[in-house]
């Protein structure tokens, strides 16, 4: 491993931005030669988060509504992968939001707030904090396997 | 994303390849509802080609899931890898599903569904 590496990138809040942030998290990976075994928990996790602003915080103001995002690797054993997502949509904690009931049956079964409880469950710290009208969400993993629990 | 289907009989099996985010899930959803509306009762959701499903992803499967409940049709999942199960598992959503190893076993399962 490298001397790590650290990536900001300005993305619009729509899809196109979403897609933009993936690419550029898993080129992070390639030219840190980190595993999709190891790294796949980040990038879900950044996916529900940037899904949550763009669909909900940032909704509606298009292209001229952008997200800063700081994608940050360093090495060590295990590597230790940082990422900070921030936007200037209303104030917006996700982390107050309630646990969905992942015990419910079919019908039962609520979608919504699912992503944020499989954040949470993924990461090994997640931060929100509200600073000069931004939002501010910082997400922390030590990129070790991750193995389903039946295996 | 790119999305391979397969018929087996009264079967059909839809592929998703690659990862199945907030993005790409949309496309996924427009393919199963489009072959549910068609009338595609007994339908095999093969995962061996995701890198990794999110929240939105799973939000498709549930959709199949409800529409697909017995006795008005089947729906059983395959090929899920190491990531795709943790996420399931993670979100209690293992016990929604009938899971086979691979496809032929899903096809095979879905075959022998009554009617």
């Amino acid at each position: 491993m490298s001397a790590g590496e650290t990536r900001r990138l300005s993305v619009p809040a729509t899809d196109e931005g979403i897609r933009a942030a993936l690419d550029a998290l898993e080129g992070l990976w390639t030219a840190q030669g980190v595993s999709r075994a190891v790294s796949w928990p980040v990038a879900v996790s950044l996916d529900e988060v940037l899904a949550n602003v763009v669909h909900h915080a940032l909704a509606g103001r298009g292209d001229s509504a952008r997200v800063e995002l700081e994608l940050q690797l360093e090495p060590g054993d295990p590597p230790r992968c940082e990422v900070r997502v921030e936007d200037d949509g209303p104030a917006f904690d996700p982390l107050a939001a309630a646990a969905p009931d992942t015990a419910a049956g079919l019908d039962e079964r609520p979608i919504g707030g699912l992503g944020i409880e499989l954040v949470k469950r993924l990461m090994d710290e997640v931060h929100y904090e509200r600073k000069q009208g931004r939002n501010r969400l910082r997400l922390v993993r030590r990129l070790v396997a991750m193995e389903p629990e039946g295996a | 994303m790119e999305i391979a289907e397969e018929r087996s009989g009264r079967s059909l099996v839809i592929a998703p390849l690659g990862r199945l985010d907030s993005v790409s899930s949309g496309e996924l959803e427009r393919v199963v509802v489009a072959r549910l509306d068609a009338g595609e009762r007994r339908l095999a959701i093969d995962m061996a080609g995701v890198e990794y499903v999110s929240s939105a992803g799973l939000r498709v499967l549930l959709l199949a899931a409800k529409r697909l409940k017995p006795p008005a049709g089947a729906l059983v999942l395959c090929g899920i890898g190491p990531s795709v199960r943790t996420v399931l598992e993670l979100a209690g959503f293992m016990s929604l599903f009938a899971v086979e190893p691979a496809r032929p076993q899903a096809i095979a399962r879905l075959e022998s569904t009554a009617p």
